[in-house]
């Protein structure tokens, strides 16, 4: 008997990044029984080793829980989101498997950026929103003013909000309630053609790739044959069953049911997220939807500091790849730094996670090249062609429209720090659309602002000048034209092709005379002068030099001095393995992030 | 292995330059008689007496033993340590020790130079040198020895703290004024660890700035040479016939033997130093335990390439040749191709048959040799 949909509700949390979500799932299993509480680890759903670190949930997680209320037994299935701006993408995708999502907002942060930014996703998807407060017991907590923050931005009816505390366990048996009570039962029918939706895969090293389902209608059995639509690949069902955390196997699931899948798939890029799973056939249903596929706004180039790593390197990637659907890497080469992969990635955090994981999982010494969004370039052959590394800009001549991305972002933050993020964005060429007030303390700006500009530092100024107040969150709003230039770096008279950037011309002086600038501090001096330039085509807007060294030889080189020396000697080889030859400089690693030096200083 | 060299260090001083970082007890006498006891157990690792070519006294301060104790030590030596025909024997010497009596000593014991530490004539020079002595004391140190028929060679020390170009040409001239047979000219290095280097960290003396020094290092040359002296290594000048010849067993990668603390011997593979500190030194050297300390032991190649540091600091650089003979490689091989990048940034000149460095070349070497000792 397959279990009734009207006895399955599904849900997310949503929540601003510290807002208390681990520790609520946390609460939630606990109290519904899913895990006893001295099993209970910390963010019990955060099993990457990372996002225990950093607290932050990277991957979406899915975990079964059971609830009586009022007599009947239900199946409430937790599909967790990440909070972070750079992995909207896996909210939206846990969101399409729910009915409703917990809105859950810190009783003495309130209504922040995130916040805002996750609700009007569940919104728009048409979730049932249940709003919660944590934190309730905290001594600054202010409640009543939260409460007035959350009707002004996101219309919520305070009557509906649950007052609680995850870490103390106030109001979790009413957020169950509401959860029953609020989110509407899924709408499949177990008994049509199957049709499951993959929202996530993982890959385990002895059952090959696990791929997570939402079923929408119909059901599937242990050892069934199945078909991945988009894939066009067959498959039997070895295993099925649904996390609880641990993954528990079943004979079946049916539609409205959330589990996941084992069927000897050695290949996870078979595992496509958004395909749809059915039945081999003529008879099959026909796909859903399906999701947006994630949109890379970040790209860098990762390079191992020495040239034999190549290899390794790509093993690494494409491990990786392998459970990050969001992340992707081509080979290219460049002149400075060799053979390496130009990497896609979803925000700053995103590779900065990336950049860690190599590091720490595969032991990999690597040269990142300074970030760059993507760039549209209308050609005057009527061509668009996306450029992803500054590279590829073709001469000025062929540009007819160059175009870079542009992000609406909110920023919410105490009214008086109003001014001060004015001036921060109209400093980074941001075009202001409005404010609102939350409260009378609390507002929310709204700025259209080149992408490139929030990911060099936005995040670190907003903190800055609102003292960690404002929050700030984004979303591509498109390519717009603009006067962006490549601004070249010349070294020694040699193009170094890794520190090339594009930015507005208007920025390019000042951009330009920052990277020579910091260059000058990390380069050593050699044997000769080295002329640090930065170039727009042929014309050299910026210079720096390094003066040559005037003298550098041992005074003392008599019996034993030699052996001393020399293991002086040893370690400056060392030091210059470390680095890349351009010409005859030795341009040590970090030199390649020096392009990152907005001249923060000579602008207010 | 027929070893003719032999280094001896004695590590007493009547107190530490600023400056030094050399193996030594400064107000230590106390311990000479130990050390004396410890060079003789020490000297029996010999087991047949050494004929030796040269013979060389560093220290420390060699000459602080004074005339008697250093007929004490020249008793213990010559047990073991037997002069060939024409031995060159050097002692290090302080100038204020340098009394009649000393040379006298000197004289008798054999020793045939000198190695004086003037480091400069100028009294503030030497005042921020941390000198104990006088210009004076180096003149009259100077001619003493000349009238006992004893080689001279003045080691003279260069951007000082608060030198200027101008004294450095003054002391130039004072020097070649003393007209001894070999000059060594040291640019002041900052050791770590030295009382100089953590004055500097904390600002108190301020090094001069690297185009100066290079001035200064460039005039002492100039000036030596135009006064007849042949600019033979980076460090060392030296009149026709008067190089210093323990010295250049080193660069020539010969094998020699060595006693004291922190000297360190060569067997033509292995680089072994004795342990650094006084008290260790003589302390195990008596309990007849390992008093050894680095051991820097090479493959034949390691060894060929360290013959092309050393060869390549010296004036007349290396001959293809007799480097093949020596080490049993072929220049070009080890370090052909950077040889051809140093000549073509004009560090270097090859007429095909002997490599050696411009001035530039020598005057930037350390950075050359990264590339040498690689592979």
């Amino acid at each position: 008997m397959p279990i009734d949909c009207k006895h399955i509700r599904n849900f997310s949390i949503i929540a601003h990044i510290d807002h208390g979500k681990s520790t609520l799932a946390d609460r939630l299993l606990e109290f519904t029984g899913t895990v006893e509480k001295r099993q209970l680890k910390e963010q019990m759903l955060d099993d990457m080793e990372l996002e225990r670190q950093r607290g932050i949930t990277i991957k979406a997680r899915a975990v079964r829980m059971e609830y009586v209320h009022k007599g009947e037994r239900y199946e409430l299935n937790l599909i967790d989101t990440p909070g972070h701006v750079d992995f909207h993408y896996e909210v939206s995708r846990s969101l399409a498997c729910c009915e409703g999502a917990v809105l859950l907002v810190d009783a003495f942060q309130g209504v922040e950026a995130q916040t805002v930014a996750n609700a009007y996703a569940a919104i728009n998807q048409d979730l049932a929103i249940v709003p919660v407060i944590n934190k309730i017991d905290l001594a600054y907590a202010r409640v009543d003013e939260v409460l007035v923050e959350m009707e002004q931005s996101l219309a919520i009816d305070s009557a509906e909000v649950i007052k609680a505390s995850a870490k103390a366990g106030i109001g979790i048996e009413d957020l169950l309630a509401a959860i029953v009570e609020r989110v509407p039962p899924p709408k499949g029918d177990p008994n049509a053609v199957l049709r499951a939706m993959i929202f996530d895969s993982h890959y385990d090293s002895y059952r090959g790739a696990i791929t997570y389902v939402r079923l929408v209608d119909g059901t599937i059995q242990k050892g069934q044959k199945i078909r991945f639509l988009e894939t066009g690949t067959t498959h039997e069902v070895i295993e099925l069953g649904q996390f609880v955390p641990q993954r528990r196997a079943c004979e079946s699931l049916s539609a409205g049911q959330v589990g996941y899948l084992v069927c000897n798939i050695k290949d996870v890029k078979q595992v496509h997220i958004g395909d749809t799973v059915t039945i081999p056939g003529d008879a099959a249903a026909a796909a859903l939807p399906g999701y947006k596929p994630p949109q890379r706004m970040v790209y860098c180039g990762l390079y191992p500091s020495e040239g034999e790593n190549f290899e390794e390197l790509r093993d690494a990637l494409e491990k990786l790849a392998i459970n990050d659907p969001s992340f992707e890497y081509q080979p290219e080469s460049s002149e400075a730094l060799g053979f390496g992969f130009r990497c896609g990635f979803l925000g700053l955090l995103h590779m900065e996670i990336i950049q860690q994981r190599l590091e720490k999982e595969a032991d990999l010494d690597l040269v990142q090249t300074a970030p760059n969004v993507t760039y549209q370039i209308l050609k005057s052959t009527g061509e668009t062609i996306e450029i992803t590394n500054p590279q590829d800009v073709p001469d000025s001549g062929q540009i007819e429209e160059f175009r870079q991305p542009i992000v609406r972002t909110n920023f919410l933050v105490p009214a008086e720090f109003i001014g001060p993020i004015m001036q921060l964005c109209t400093d980074r060429r941001g075009t202001y659309l409005k404010t609102e007030y939350l409260s009378p303390t609390r507002a929310m700006l709204t700025f259209d602002l080149p992408l490139a500009e929030v990911i060099y530092d936005l995040h670190d100024k907003l903190k800055s000048v609102t003292r960690g107040y404002g929050t700030m969150d984004y979303e591509l709003v498109g390519y717009f034209p603009a006067d962006l230039v490549r601004l070249d770096i010349l070294v020694g008279g040699k193009k170094v092709d890794a520190l090339s950037i594009i930015c507005d011309r208007r920025d390019a002086d000042r951009r330009g005379r920052a990277i020579v600038k910091k260059l000058r501090g990390e380069i050593d001096r050699h044997m000769f002068e080295i002329a640090l330039q930065a170039a727009i085509g042929t014309k050299v807007i910026a210079r720096e030099t390094i003066s040559a060294m005037r003298k550098n030889v041992t005074a003392k080189c008599y019996g034993g001095d030699i052996s001393r020396k020399k293991k002086l000697w040893a370690k400056q080889k060392e030091g210059k393995k470390r680095m890349k030859s351009i010409g005859s400089v030795d341009i040590p690693q970090k030199a390649f992030m020096a392009v990152l030096d907005t001249g923060g200083t000579e602008r207010t | 292995m027929n070893i003719r060299h032999a280094y001896v260090h004695v590590p007493f001083c009547r107190h530490r330059c600023g400056y030094c970082d050399f193996t030594l007890v400064a107000g230590r006498d106390d311990l000479v008689e130990r050390y004396f006891s410890a060079i003789e157990r020490e000297l029996s690792r010999v087991e047949t007496p050494l004929h030796l070519d040269t013979l060389y006294l560093g220290g420390g301060t060699p000459s602080h033993l004074g005339p008697r104790g250093l007929r004490r030590l020249f008793g213990i030596l010559r047990t073991r340590l037997a002069s060939a025909a024409q031995c060159e024997v050097t002692v290090e010497a302080n100038p204020l020790d340098v009394t009649d009596a000393f040379v006298e000593a000197a004289a008798d014991c054999g020793v045939t130079r000198v190695s004086l530490g003037g480091q400069s004539l100028d009294a503030t020079t030497l005042r921020a040198l941390d000198r104990d002595h006088a210009p004076v004391d180096v003149v009259a140190a100077a001619e003493r020895l000349r009238q006992r028929g004893i080689v001279v060679n003045l080691d003279l020390m260069i951007a000082a703290p608060g030198q200027s170009v101008a004294d450095v040409d003054r002391d130039l001239e004072a020097a070649v004024g003393l007209s001894s047979e070999h000059v060594s000219v040291y640019c002041l290095t900052w050791e770590k660890g030295t009382a100089f280097d953590s004055q500097r960290r904390k600002g108190l003396v301020a090094a001069v700035d690297e185009t100066v020094e290079r001035a200064m290092f460039e005039r002492a040359i100039d000036r030596l040479e135009a006064a007849g002296y042949e600019h033979y290594e980076v460090s060392n000048f030296a009149r026709p016939g008067f190089r210093c010849r323990h010295n250049e067993a080193y660069w020539d990668c010969r094998p020699w033997e060595a006693f004291g603390p922190g000297a360190a011997r060569f067997d033509g593979r292995t680089r072994s130093t004795n342990h650094r500190s006084v008290t260790a030194w003589i302390d195990r050297v008596l309990a007849g335990a390992d008093f050894t300390g680095d051991r820097d032991a090479m493959t034949d190649e390691q060894a060929a390439r360290e013959r092309i540091v050393v060869g390549l600091r010296r004036r007349d650089g290396i001959d293809r040749g007799p480097f093949l003979d020596a080490s049993g490689f072929e220049l070009d091989t080890l370090s052909g191709s950077a040889i051809g990048g140093w000549v073509a940034a004009g560090l270097a000149i090859d007429d095909g048959r002997r490599v050696r460095l411009t001035r530039e070349g020598m005057l930037l070497s350390d950075g050359l040799w990264a590339d040498v000792l690689g592979a």
